[in-house]
């Protein structure tokens, strides 16, 4: 079990260190440079000026020399200082990534909470109006990209009610009706794809699990309906379910990046937009080691709940 | 024989609908099982006994009993609501079932299982509960009960999950118990054992049992009578030693017939039933087992057979027995499978799927 763990820690290491590297050499890859952003408009700019900033930025080493030296610093929790606001990398995501933690949760728990009454309902009702159309609307929640729903859900709250999420941010201390209400839309519009990929997938595996013969050793045994479902059968249909959660959040993650500067949040998401607009490499690279991080723990801790769930899961 | 029997089926049919519209499995099966007696269910696979089987407890899925009746000491089951069915499984009458490996819920200690069994039925603690659970798979021959509670499914091999299943059955001290294919699931030597405990078992708990089985070895070691199924019909019963001895209609001689007997297997090839059962759709007119009985001709091709009452308690659906001939028919000699010749267990192989 230890020995799994740290197994799976290394090769999460692994994971993110790739991931890194590759994410360094393709934001290289995009045309133009953060010292002609940040000064390419400046009238009377020489070419030593744009050199001079290239140096004091560590742009003028060789590509390798650079990569080593951020897979070094970025090892001991130090991903520089931004290109843009000159302030260190690790102290902007500090104070960000508890925003996007909330958000991601938040759109979580609607994903699961949502998920699992209507894949229920939808098998209990088996072909049923009510299975027909739960059916329609998780394949448009599967399909339907998170941003664009982001957009049609502001878009249409204004026209329809005049009314707009706010958007200046208020940490949930300041003022948590605000924070909600500003976090509601994004969280819904993130939490909609797994809403149905989990109702979906529950719908099956408990129609499934329903004709399998447990099911009938339990109903021989003189059980009520309640005790057949609720205890036996909707527990065996959830492990499959279980392990959607850890490739949701990935995409979660992945939605905050359009959908936080939509809704105007500075959690990790929009920070990352803007780095990668202003091509600042050390905020880039930050954000994605510690979404990876975030995205390998995640991924660990599911497994390991597994085998809470499910005797029949061993570690080695 | 007895008094009043404990289950009594009458003219049974069971009815599954399909999107081809209503299929008829079983079609006016009656028979008897009486207290603390074991009756075994012989046919073919698709003849109908598993249905049966299901059908006293109303555990068919997707089907319903169209007609007849399910007397259980003497009260009709068919008509009962889903509650006052739940009061009969599991307590009045327990069920076993094909497939151990299946059949028991992985997430869920052994242990677990079986308590709820109990205490579905019986006011009891969980400690109380949980010593009962110790003492009924120590009864079931389980190595260790104790220790063996903690155990989920998985860790146990397939005949000690049969015999997990064979206590939560008895849990609450059934007065019948219905196995389906018992030991179909299980290699020869634990089906031995498997049988060998059910048997015991039945005699310490005075329970009645109702063994549905494809097996006539099964059938010749275990049952006080045997009912032969054919097409969703009984075709033959009688008590066990007289229709293996001396059966009386063609079926019921070909599945005989066809079971290796040690002396000859070598040098005869085993005479196999032609054909396959037909299906439900599509049951030829006449007798049923018309299109594949050596012995059929012209009037079977069209005349339905009736159940003929013979001597000794028994009966066949063959109008071979319309001429008041009485037990005037069949070869050809089925070899003798009395206890002494079967001791050891069932065939080794049967042909044809019986």
């Amino acid at each position: 079990m230890i020995e799994y763990v740290v197994r799976r820690v290394l090769y999460g290491l692994l994971v993110i260190a790739l991931v890194t590297v590759f994410v360094f050499l393709t934001l290289r890859l995009i045309p133009g440079d953060v010292v002609r952003l940040q000064l390419a408009d400046a009238p009377g700019v020489t070419q030593e000026q744009l050199d001079a900033r290239a140096a004091a930025l560590g742009l003028d080493q060789p590509l390798i020399t650079q990569l080593f030296k951020f897979l070094g610093d970025a090892f001991t929790g130090d991903f520089g200082i931004s290109f843009q606001s000159q302030q260190p990398v690790t102290s902007i995501i500090a104070e960000r990534l508890p925003i996007t933690l909330q958000l991601g949760l938040m759109a979580l728990v609607i994903s699961i909470a949502l998920g699992i009454p209507l894949g229920l309902l939808a098998a209990y009702k088996q072909n049923s109006w009510l299975d027909q159309s739960l059916r329609v609307v998780s394949v448009a929640g599967l399909s339907i990209p998170n941003f664009w729903l982001g957009l049609l859900l502001v878009t249409y709250l204004a026209i329809w009610f005049s009314w707009s999420p706010p958007l200046v941010y208020r940490s949930p201390g300041e003022d948590l009706v605000s924070n909600l209400t500003q976090m509601a839309l994004p969280a819904l519009a993130l939490g909609v794809s797994g809403m149905a990929a989990i109702a979906r997938m529950l719908r099956s595996s408990l129609l499934e699990v329903m004709r399998s013969n447990f099911v009938r050793t339990v109903r021989a045994k003189g059980a009520p309906e309640r005790t057949v479902l609720f205890t036996h059968a909707v527990r065996n249909s959830l492990v499959p379910v279980f392990s959607l959660i850890g490739v949701q959040v990935g995409g979660i993650l992945g939605g905050t990046v359009i959908l936080e500067s939509i809704f105007a949040i500075p959690g990790m998401g929009s920070m990352i937009f803007q780095a990668v607009q202003m091509r600042d490499y050390p905020v880039v690279l930050g954000a994605v080691v510690v979404f990876g991080a975030v995205f390998v723990t995640v991924n660990l801790v599911v497994d390991l709940l597994y085998g809470v769930i499910d005797p029949r899961i061993r570690y080695a | 024989m007895h008094p009043q029997p404990l289950l009594e089926v009458d003219d049974l049919h069971v009815e599954f609908s399909t999107a081809d519209g209503p299929v008829e499995a079983v079609a006016g099966v009656s028979f008897t099982v009486g207290a603390e007696e074991t009756v075994a269910v012989v046919g073919e696979s698709g003849s109908g006994k598993s249905v049966t089987a299901l059908a006293v407890l109303k555990l068919l899925d997707g089907g319903r009993i169209s007609r007849g009746q399910v007397r259980f000491d003497g009260k009709d089951l068919a008509p009962l609501n889903p509650k006052a069915m739940r009061k009969v499984r599991g307590n009045d009458i327990a069920m076993i079932f094909q497939d151990p490996m299946t059949s028991l819920d992985p997430l869920y200690s052994v242990g677990h299982q079986i308590v709820e069994a109990l205490r579905l039925h019986r006011r009891v603690t969980k400690r109380a509960a949980r010593e009962r659970a110790v003492e009924l798979l120590e009864q079931v021959g389980m190595p260790d009960p104790r220790r063996r509670l903690a155990s989920y499914p998985h860790q146990l091999s397939g005949g000690q999950r049969q015999r997990v299943m064979i206590a939560i059955a008895l849990a609450c001290s059934p007065r019948l118990l219905i196995a389906d294919e018992p030991t179909t699931a299980l290699d020869v030597t634990i089906e031995a054992q498997i049988l060998e405990l059910l048997h015991d078992l039945q005699r310490e708990y005075r329970t009645a049992m109702l063994l549905v089985t494809h097996d006539m070895g099964v059938v010749a070691e275990t049952a006080d009578r045997v009912v032969v199924f054919y097409g969703g019909q009984v075709v033959e019963q009688g008590p066990t030693a007289q229709v293996l001895r001396n059966p009386q209609h063609p079926y019921t001689a070909a599945l005989l017939a066809a079971i290796p007997h040690p002396d000859s297997a070598k040098e005869r090839q085993l005479p196999a039933i032609p054909g396959a059962v037909p299906a439900l759709r599509d049951m030829p007119a006449g007798c049923r087992f018309n299109p594949r009985c050596a012995m059929a001709w012209e009037a079977c091709t069209h005349e339905v057979p009736p159940l003929y009452e013979l001597p000794g308690g028994r009966t066949s659906r063959c109008l071979l027995h319309r001429e008041g001939g009485g037990s005037a028919v069949v070869a050809p000699p089925a070899p003798p499978l009395s206890a002494e010749l079967a001791p050891a267990g069932p065939p080794l192989t049967t042909r044809k799927g019986i």
